[in-house]
């Protein structure tokens, strides 16, 4: 879930401790190993040898059947540059990632103000907006799909009709079909980050109000001087779990659209997919591969600075 | 708080009309699981005009649906337990001993966080197929480990803020290491463990794209995997995918409000102490 959660605890483990080291002996430190070796083994076996593998396999021509692949430097990557279905996968990510990010951060913080507020029918609201976070994104994909539907039947184009306005082929126009990717992506998460939101609001002293109130602060100025800037730290977490998520989108697109029209919806983690499984391009797939870690991982870490720049500024 | 009461009526009304916006997916796979095919043609929004119980019938009948609730309970369950007793365990060696050799080891773990999943499918789907384990479910089972990771970050980040005095106090006493983690340690961490197992058993039950990668044959199929299938086979049987995907989700829903007060609580403790 949350790379910064796990640095933190990570940080206080790793601190030199005063009162460890009890008793000892090389038996003490066979059992203690051998505690380790469980996550060590799946740590290695799932994480470290294969990560090895995509690595050179990127660098080769290898098609996942045949053992004699041969070593052909960067030809994998320079291709990937040149096929207009990995670009296409590379184009949507990007697009689904900052743009489910920005929407869903603006009506996430908009949502939880008013959730902080007292008023009739609150814990229903939350639900309401909280409860897409449950189910299996596949799922919900797929029951947008019928809202979307081209026939006259689908949800959207039934109500148009009613106005007169003829059906819309939703899904079947590149642009109509990227943006209904994207609102479905904000409307399954926004709740979600509106949750995380409201747990800070509480935490800002209500004086803070009371005070700039008194001072003749109008709402909009007590939300940009006071809740916003407290609100920061917030923003940093929920904006790197949104892009962190965007970049790994794989079900939502794959339930609505199946990545179509054309390649106009389709994900890296589907050309990956395609490519590496399917279509035996295990090489390319693996170039492709290696380009996403390296994106995810340097956002990664750029978030870890940030988060650590920003407390340091703060406390 | 102190604001008139028509504004707080305002507000009230104007959220709850945003909540039934929101909400009209629900609505509309519910609803539709009640009429036949040519009543949700004729008006997707309305309500049933009679109780018409066929689909759920016709749903509930088929075998498949539930052998695929038998695989996703098996693979949900066996990985979580494994997940968090593997967790555990590192996360309690690392307590009990620090040396130079584990603070790497700790070091090494966190490169598993900058590693998403797809940089690892297409070597591990090789190494699976060596091993006869693609279309097998304990082969699911094996690509979940990767979550035990995770699990182990916050539950030694829990237990650092346990008492370290009992388990000193255990260890003088005579207990050996296994019996400390088993009667001390884990009890200990129970709340932890909960959270954290309801976190996997939803991001487990919900994932379509291990299985989907993995899993060939109609026998083996987890339930989103089934219910993705489902629209296929139903084509044009509207209101028989929409009852398909209720019975889905009935069991996640369950899980949901029994643990809200759980999920809730450990989004918001892991984020906010983040």
């Amino acid at each position: 879930m949350s790379a910064i959660v796990v640095s933190k605890a990570h940080d206080a483990a790793t601190r030199p401790a005063k009162r460890r080291r009890s008793g000892g002996g090389w038996k003490q430190i066979a059992v203690n190993q051998a505690f380790l070796l469980p996550l060590g083994a799946a740590f290695v076996f799932l994480v470290v040898i294969p990560l090895g593998q995509t690595f050179y396999w990127s660098l080769t021509d290898f098609t996942g059947y045949d053992p004699d692949a041969s070593f052909i430097g960067l030809a994998n990557y320079a291709s990937i540059l040149k096929d207009p279905s990995m670009l296409a996968g590379l184009g949507f990510t990007l697009l689904y990632a900052v743009a489910t990010t920005a929407v869903i951060t603006v009506l996430a913080i908009s949502l939880a103000v008013q959730l902080n507020k007292v008023f009739a029918g609150r814990n229903f609201v939350r639900s309401v907006w909280f409860f897409p976070a449950v189910p299996s994104m596949a799922i919900l994909g797929l029951v947008w799909r019928y809202i979307f539907s081209p026939l006259e039947s689908g949800v959207i184009n039934s109500v148009l009709a009613k106005l007169g306005i003829a059906p819309v082929g939703w899904l079947s126009d590149d642009g109509l079909a990227r943006f209904a990717v994207v609102v479905v992506g904000v409307w399954a998460a926004t709740g979600w980050h509106a949750v995380l939101y409201t747990a800070y609001l509480q935490s800002i002293p209500e004086e803070y109000y009371e005070v700039a109130k008194i001072d003749g602060a109008s709402p909009r100025q007590q939300f940009f001087g006071i809740t916003l800037p407290l609100l920061t730290p917030a923003i940093v977490i929920s904006t790197f779990l949104l892009m962190t998520g965007g970049l790994k989108v794989f079900d939502l697109p794959y339930a609505l659209t199946g990545g179509g029209p054309g390649f106009a919806t389709q994900t890296i983690t589907q050309s990956i997919i395609i490519a590496g499984v399917s279509q035996g391009r295990s090489g390319m797939a693996s170039a492709l591969a290696v380009l996403f870690t390296i994106a995810v991982a340097a956002l990664t870490f750029g978030q870890l600075r940030l988060t650590r720049a920003l407390e340091r500024r703060l406390s | 708080m102190t604001s008139p009461l028509w504004r707080r009526i305002g507000l009230s009304a104007w959220m709850i009309l945003l909540a039934c916006v929101i909400g009209i997916p629900l609505y509309y796979i519910v609803v539709n699981t009640l009429k036949t095919q040519s009543e949700m043609v004729a008006n997707p929004l309305a309500l049933p005009t009679g109780l018409f119980l066929d689909n759920y019938r016709e749903v509930l009948a088929s075998p498949r649906l539930f052998r695929s609730f038998g695989n996703t309970v098996y693979v949900t369950a066996v990985s979580v337990a494994a997940q968090l007793v593997t967790g555990s365990l590192a996360a309690f060696a690392m307590l009990i001993w620090t040396s130079r050799w584990n603070r790497i080891v700790g070091n090494l773990f966190l490169l598993a966080f900058v590693v998403p999943g797809q940089a690892t499918l297409i070597p591990l789907y090789r190494t699976l197929v060596g091993l006869e384990l693609v279309d097998d479910l304990n082969g699911l089972v094996l690509m979940y480990m990767g979550g035990a990771i995770f699990c182990y970050f916050l539950i030694q980040g829990y237990m650092r803020t346990l008492p370290f005095e009992v388990i000193e106090a255990a260890r003088l006493d005579g207990a050996g290491s296994l019996r400390i983690f088993w009667h001390i340690a884990l009890p200990l961490i129970k709340p932890i463990l909960v959270t954290v197992g309801i976190f996997q058993t939803m991001g487990v039950w919900n994932d379509f794209l291990i299985p989907t990668v993995f899993i060939s044959s109609p026998d083996n199929r987890t339930v989103v995997l089934q219910v993705f299938n489902a629209v296929s086979e139903f084509a044009t049987d509207w209101p028989m995918f929409m009852t398909v995907s209720v019975v889905a989700l009935i069991p996640m829903v369950i899980f949901f409000v029994l643990t809200q007060r759980h999920i809730v609580n450990g989004l918001l403790a892991g984020s906010v102490k983040g």
